[in-house]
C-alpha cells in the first residue's frame, strides 16, 4: 500500500515528521504510522516549556489496541501543542500531514542533517 | 509452527492484519476495529474462530459428567441449552472457562479456549473415570465461525439454516444442515448481541464465510473481538480468569451452585476465602490497560487492571480490575496510574454497556 510521503518534510525511523522553518520545528507522526496503528482514539501531549533531547518521548498516541510512544526527531523547546487532538485524535488518521502534535524551538540545528530524506524515508518503509 | 484455520486464505485475500493467537496465524483486524465493533453492535459481523476447541461428550452418562465436571448446573437446565461455566481443578483454581452444550441426551460438545486446549484435555480426560462416556477431541475436524449482531438472525433465516417461525432462544443449540452437511449452531456467542456460532466442517466454513460476505456481512477481527467481550464484561481467561485464581476471585459467583451434589472444585471452594474482588472502571480521560496499578484515595496500590481499552461504544476507557479483597475501598474511589499520572476512575456495578442480545 503507498502512503504519503511529502518531500519538503524529513522523517525519523520510528515515523514521525519535522517540518523546519529555520528553528521552529513543527512535528508529527507519518501517514505510514497512521495506518499501521489503525483508530487513533488517545493523544498524550507535553506540557509546554519542557526541553527535550533528540530521541526523547514527548508524548504517546494510543489505538484501540496499543499504546506507542512518540519521538522527538530533534532536541528543543516544546513552544506549541496541538489542543485539537486531545478532543479528536481522529485527526492523526485523516490528515496525519496537517496534524501536527508539537512545535519545538531547536536547540541543535546540526542534528537536522541527521533526519531522513523522503526519498530514503520511502526506503525505509518499504523494507518493513 | 504456526497453525492456520481452514479460513486462512479468506482473511489474506482479506488483507486482514494477522499475529500469532495459541499456535494460530489469526486475523486481528481487517479494516477498521472500530467498524468492526460498530457492525456487530448495529448489524452483522463474522468472526473466524475455529482455533478454538471442540471436545464431543458421547454415551449414555453425557451430561453427569459433564455436570460432575463444571460447577454451574448443567444436568438440571432444559434440553438443548448452552451452559458457560469455569473448569476447576479440585483445589477451586481455574483450568479453563468454557460452553457446554447439551446437543442431545447422550451427546454434549464442550467449546474450550485454544490456548488452554492441551491442559483442558489432559485434565477433562483425568476425570471421565467411572462415567459410562467417550471423549473425543474433535478440534482438528471443525471450523467455527461467529455470526454476531441483530442482523444474525435474518441471514440464517435467508440461507434457510433456520426457518423464520423456528424459536431458538439465546443461549441453547440446534443440529442443522447446510447442503446436505451436517453442522450445529447456537445462539451463543462473546459479544453480548444476539448472534450464532456455528460448527461445521472446513469444506462447509469456507462456503459460508463467502455466502455471508456476499451479504456485506462485515468480516471482524479479534481484535474488535475483544473491545465487544469487555464493553459487556465478558470474561477472557489469562485476564479476569487464570490458573491461580478461582472463580469466587473472579467475579464468576453466578457460577458456583454450591447446592449440587458435587462437582469438581466443591469441596475445596465451600471453604476458600476469595483473595480478590473483580471492579470494572471507566475513565474520561485516558485509556486503562492490562498491568496498570489500581490506586485507592490515600495513594496506595489496591489492585491491578487485568483488561482495558476504550469502549468503542461510550468512547470512555473500560477496565476490568482484580481488587485486593482486603484492600477494596469502601468509598468506592479509584485511579489508575497510566504513567505519570494517577487518572481518577468510576467505579460501576453493570456492564459498561448492555448487549441487545434475545
Amino acid at each position: 500500500m503507498a502512503h504519503k510521503i511529502p518531500g519538503n518534510l524529513k522523517y525519523t525511523i520510528d515515523h514521525e515528521w519535522a517540518l523546519i522553518e529555520g528553528n521552529t520545528v513543527t512535528i508529527g507522526i507519518t501517514d505510514f504510522a497512521q495506518s499501521a496503528l489503525g483508530d487513533i482514539v488517545f493523544v498524550e501531549l507535553p506540557e509546554l516549556g519542557r526541553k527535550i533531547d533528540k530521541g526523547d518521548s514527548f508524548g504517546v498516541v494510543e489505538s484501540i489496541k496499543s499504546v506507542s510512544d512518540l519521538y522527538s526527531p530533534l532536541s528543543g523547546e516544546i513552544i506549541e501543542v496541538n489542543q485539537n487532538l486531545e478532543s479528536s485524535p481522529e485527526l492523526c488518521n485523516k490528515d496525519p500531514y496537517g496534524s501536527w502534535m508539537i512545535k519545538i524551538k531547536a536547540s541543535n540545528s546540526a542534528e537536522a542533517s541527521e533526519l531522513l530524506s523522503a526519498q530514503k524515508y520511502e526506503t525505509h518503509c518499504s523494507s518493513l | 509452527m504456526t497453525k492456520k484455520t481452514s479460513l486462512h486464505d479468506k482473511h489474506i485475500q482479506l488483507s486482514a492484519k494477522m499475529a500469532p493467537f495459541a499456535d494460530y496465524d489469526m486475523p486481528i483486524q481487517y479494516v477498521s476495529v472500530k467498524d468492526e465493533v460498530l457492525a456487530v453492535r448495529n448489524s452483522c459481523g463474522m468472526f473466524d474462530v475455529s482455533h478454538m476447541g471442540e471436545f464431543f461428550v458421547e454415551g449414555k452418562d453425557a451430561i453427569k459428567f459433564v455436570d460432575y465436571l463444571i460447577p454451574n448446573n448443567f444436568e438440571s437446565v432444559e434440553d438443548l441449552k448452552a451452559v458457560y461455566s469455569p473448569l476447576c481443578r479440585d483445589n477451586g483454581t481455574m483450568v479453563d472457562d468454557l460452553l457446554a452444550y447439551k446437543v442431545r441426551k447422550d451427546l454434549v460438545l464442550i467449546c474450550v479456549n485454544a490456548s488452554n486446549m492441551e491442559k483442558d484435555w489432559a485434565w477433562i480426560s483425568s476425570k471421565v473415570g467411572k462415567f459410562n462416556c467417550k471423549l473425543t477431541n474433535r478440534s482438528e475436524d471443525y471450523s467455527l465461525i461467529a455470526l454476531q449482531g441483530p442482523k444474525a438472525e435474518d441471514h440464517l433465516i435467508d440461507l434457510k439454516i433456520i426457518s423464520k417461525n423456528e424459536d431458538i432462544p439465546y443461549y441453547s443449540v440446534r443440529e442443522k444442515k447446510f447442503n446436505g452437511a451436517e453442522i450445529i449452531i447456537a445462539r451463543t456467542g462473546y459479544t453480548g448481541e444476539d448472534g450464532f456460532e456455528i460448527f461445521c466442517s472446513h469444506k462447509t466454513a469456507n462456503t459460508l464465510w463467502d455466502l455471508f460476505l456476499e451479504r456485506k456481512v462485515i468480516p471482524c477481527g479479534l481484535a474488535s473481538r475483544d473491545v465487544l467481550r469487555l464493553e459487556v464484561c465478558y470474561p477472557l481467561y489469562g485476564h479476569e480468569l487464570n490458573d491461580e485464581l478461582t472463580p469466587l476471585d473472579s467475579g464468576l459467583q453466578w457460577t458456583v451452585k454450591m447446592n449440587k451434589p458435587d462437582f469438581c472444585g466443591k469441596a475445596a471452594l465451600e471453604k476458600y476465602k476469595p483473595k480478590f474482588r473483580l471492579a470494572k472502571l471507566t475513565t474520561e480521560k485516558g485509556i486503562p490497560r492490562a498491568g496498570y496499578d489500581v490506586i485507592s484515595d490515600n495513594g496506595k496500590k489496591i489492585g491491578t487492571v487485568v483488561s482495558g481499552t476504550m469502549s468503542v461504544v461510550t468512547g470512555k476507557g473500560i477496565a476490568t480490575c482484580l481488587i485486593e479483597k482486603e484492600l477494596f475501598p469502601e468509598n468506592k474511589k479509584f485511579f489508575i496510574q497510566i504513567r505519570a499520572n494517577a487518572v481518577e476512575a468510576n467505579y460501576q456495578t453493570q456492564p459498561f454497556i448492555i448487549g441487545g442480545h434475545k
